[in-house]
């Protein structure tokens, strides 16, 4: 059936240097790069060097950025994923501790974080007008509960065999082993979210779901599984946090949500679901990273590191909508 | 006194880059019910918004009552007697009915709300309207007719001289329009002069003595209703002639595509059976609230069915998603295109190829070139009026909008194509190319079905009528053997009598 107007519709796309100068991951790199100057200028020790040596403890949390990324995208949020992290820990310390070798330890951590993801997933798309953010409200303190009556009266453990552990918090040169293991899971994700079918319907589902679902998207399938892989990375970043921590206890992986979602939506994530992409999350997360270890090393106070970190998150999502006020002006 | 109560001249509204509004002319009499009609985007909006204060125009006079009025605010233009009730209500569904109509002039009593007087008044204005409910209902549990009635009785209640009415009966059918023709006529005699927009022309005919049409932003004419034909004021809105509206072609029919026997969901319908053959449009019409489009919902798998079969080509099919249905070949053209049919922040292209983007995908990897290719080659076939695929959804009218859905349903595998009310809020010019489109889909031999109130374009298009009351099949006509009042009466079958909503 040809057009009978004959009119042509253009499917070339805008690949300009301008619009791609000015999109929020060139800003990031930016602000990437600016921290890091600041950095060297305030800190006489900000060196590479010390910055690997210091990295790991901060590097973990972006085991959860990257399935928070898609978590938010799809319009839905996980506040379960520091206890999921607490829990996981402390079952890995426990099996440890009797005798069990690392590598099924390793499975223990990975295996109970699966689970709670699931438990998370099966909630919410069974009942699917259940608001995410109470649901995991509700398993956050849940599953710190269990971590608890796990952890008994003295509420942490310390690791009696450390050998596995070590492994996974050596280095390779100067470089730790969980930077590289970072790295391949940020390039899996975010491939995985820009360019494959997986990801457009993630997309899909965050910005219309009714109409995502009448087009025939998986919609409650691909929320399960999103869910569960976020369950699966919390128990990734269980394992690591032990070999850096040695053990576990009852405030272990606290606050480690919030610090995920910090960094995705200072990456241009919207919380409201269908915008941003990862690349920029991960640049975001590196920013972060960066930033802490730099004031820890003028021994600045912890809160006000805190606290300077949520005065850029307000300026992150202030910024579209003083954008979109500046262009409306200009159009209206 | 003047003859007109109303009266704009030279009105000229620029907007950064674009003339709204150029040099429009409107006289309103006192009294008269007066038709504004246009295509989307002719102007009518940001007219009547001219009127209510909304904008301020560059250029151009306004005289109330033959003096010249200048309205800073919409508040002046209400305080001048002049009320405008839109399409969607805009409300407070958690209050209740009285608490709407005397938003912000509340009967007081001292420093505090007079509520005796506030529910006596709102009755009384209800039962000048004929409304079946109370004023102590809860506004939210009423139906859109009914809010709008709402809306009517504010306007009244601060004696409003003007009132505005902008395309009230789009999401009514066709029995709420009759009582909101009759509110009209009561606001008429009371004296009222009312100004009406709207797409159905039998709503013109129906209550309007003048007519006034804008194109392009341009005042075009105004006319007396019984002096102008059809064709005339078509062709006044749209700027060509359009020789026929209902373009449907001579088609062969086919075998059997779709046959459904004795479908049923408790609460909503019950023992549906019909067919629809290749070539066929089939037209599904009732009331709004007959089940039609749960009919359709429970074929594409989106809610179960308690009861009955659905066949496709002779052989049973079981959607327990629309994903099982499109995979199939049956494909829904949803009722809310906004909500349930388009992205409206995606691209155009986006839109088109989200249901078959894993068709054109290697291992899982999108191949955007193809899609591009793709999109571009649909959204032209079918007219889109769009400068390019990465133009945003949201920036195309209604009808434009509408023929991204028809795109995005053909770069699926189609056999039976379901278009539920696909004209809804669509302009004239823009109907006349969707009726085309789907004379070509039924031309392609596909089986269609068309789920709509409106009675023109049902009696226009289809091949056979299926008229739906309550929940049950109340007839089914030959294309030559059906009349609107044939259809009418089986659509309210066993409903006389029964509430007045």
């Amino acid at each position: 059936m040809a057009g009978k107007s004959g009119r042509t519709i253009s499917n070339t796309p805008d690949k300009s240097l301008k619009s791609r100068l000015l999109c929020w991951e060139s800003m990031m790199i930016l602000l990437f790069i600016l921290v890091n100057v600041l950095c060297i200028c305030i800190s006489p020790t900000y060196n590479i060097r010390n910055v690997f040596r210091e990295m790991p403890k901060y590097l973990i949390e972006m085991f959860l950025l990257f399935p928070m990324a898609y978590i938010l995208v799809l319009g839905d949020i996980d506040i379960s994923v520091g206890a999921i992290v607490c829990l996981s820990a402390t079952m890995a310390s426990i099996a440890t501790n009797n005798g069990v070798p690392f590598l099924v330890a390793a499975v223990i951590a990975i295996v109970v974080g699966m689970l709670c993801g699931l438990v998370n997933g099966c909630i919410l798309t069974m009942f699917t007008e259940l608001p995410p953010m109470i649901v995991t409200l509700a398993t956050q303190i849940i599953f710190f509960g269990i971590a608890e009556i796990a952890l008994g009266s003295g509420g942490s453990i310390s690791l009696t065999d450390t050998a596995g552990y070590k492994a996974i918090s050596a280095k390779i040169g100067m470089v730790p082993v969980v930077f590289f293991v970072v790295i391949v899971f940020a390039v899996i994700f975010t491939v995985i979210l820009s360019r494959t079918t997986f990801g457009r319907n993630v997309y899909a589902i965050g910005s219309n779901r009714v109409a995502a679902y009448y087009s025939g998207v998986p919609v409650q399938r691909i929320r399960l599984l999103i869910f569960t892989a976020t369950g699966l990375m919390a128990g990734i970043c269980a394992l690591f946090l032990t070999s850096i921590l040695y053990g576990a206890n009852t405030t272990t992986g606290k606050g480690f949500e919030m610090d995920a979602i910090a960094m995705a939506v200072f990456g241009g994530i919207s919380t409201s679901g269908g915008k941003g992409r990862l690349l920029g999350g991960i640049i975001s997360g590196f920013t972060i990273v960066c930033l802490r270890i730099g004031l820890g090393q003028i021994n600045m106070h912890p809160q006000l590191i805190l606290i300077i970190l949520g005065i850029l998150l307000i300026a992150a999502v202030l910024v579209p909508n003083i954008s979109m006020a500046f262009t409306k002006k200009k159009t209206a | 006194m003047s003859e007109y109560i109303l009266e704009l001249q030279g009105i000229t509204k620029i907007f950064p880059g674009v003339k709204a509004l150029d040099n429009v002319h409107f006289q309103l009499k006192r009294g008269e019910v007066h038709a504004l009609m246009g295509e989307n985007g002719a102007g009518k909006s940001t007219f009547i918004k001219v009127i209510t204060g909304v904008h301020k125009p560059e250029f151009g006079k306004m005289f109330l009552e033959g003096k010249e009025v200048k309205f800073k605010t919409p508040k002046d233009a209400q305080e001048s007697g002049i009320a405008a009730v839109y399409q969607h209500p805009t409300s407070y569904p958690h209050l209740s009915v009285a608490e709407n109509i005397f938003k912000g002039h509340e009967p007081m009593k001292g420093p505090m709300i007079d509520w005796k007087k506030m529910n006596r008044d709102a009755d009384a204005l209800l039962q000048q309207l004929n409304a079946d409910f109370k004023s102590v209902a809860e506004m939210g549990t009423l139906s859109v007719a009914q809010q709008q009635m709402v809306e009517i009785a504010k306007a009244l209640s601060t004696n409003a001289r003007i009132i505005i009415l902008d395309e009230p009966t789009a999401s009514l059918t066709k029995r709420e329009s009759e009582e909101l023709y009759k509110i009209v006529d009561k606001l008429k005699e009371s004296g009222v002069s009312v100004i009406f927009i709207s797409h159905r022309f039998e709503d013109m005919y129906r209550l309007a003595s003048r007519v006034t049409v804008f194109r392009d932003s341009q005042y075009i004419g105004t006319y007396n209703v019984d002096e102008i034909t059809n064709n005339d004021l078509i062709k006044a809105m749209v700027g060509r002639e359009i020789k026929d509206l209902y373009p449907k072609p001579e088609v062969e029919i086919g075998p059997e595509l779709l046959r459904v026997e004795g479908l049923s969901r408790t609460g909503y319908f019950k023992d549906i059976s019909f067919n629809v053959r290749a070539g066929e449009i089939v037209g599904f019409t009732g009331l709004v609230g007959a089940g039609r489009t749960e009919v359709m919902e429970s074929i594409c798998g989106i809610t179960k069915a308690d009861a009955g079969k659905v066949f496709l080509e002779g052989k049973e099919l079981k959607a327990k998603s629309p994903q099982d249905a499109s995979k199939n070949g049956i494909i829904l053209l949803p009722e809310d295109r906004q909500k349930q049919g388009l992205i409206m922040d995606w691209s155009l292209g986006r839109n088109v190829t989200l249901p078959v983007i894993g068709k054109y995908a290697k291992y899982g990897f999108n191949n955007e070139e193809a899609e591009r290719e793709v999109s571009k080659e649909l959204l032209e076939s079918v007219d889109t009026k769009a400068v390019s695929i990465f133009d945003k959804v949201n920036t195309l009218s209604g009808g434009n909008q509408q023929k991204v859905v028809v795109a995005k349903a053909l770069a699926q595998d189609i056999k039976v194509v379901i278009m539920d009310e696909p004209t809804k809020g669509v302009d004239v010019g823009a109907k006349a190319e969707i009726y085309q489109i789907m004379g070509e889909l039924a031309k392609q031999g596909y089986a269609v079905i068309m789920v709509s109130s409106e009675m023109p374009e049902i009696l226009g298009m289809s091949d056979r009528i299926i008229v739906m009351c309550n929940g049950k099949m109340t007839g089914e006509l030959l294309c030559h053997e059906a009349s609107q009042e044939g259809i009418l009466e089986l659509a309210m079958e066993k409903h006389n009598g029964g509430n007045n909503s």
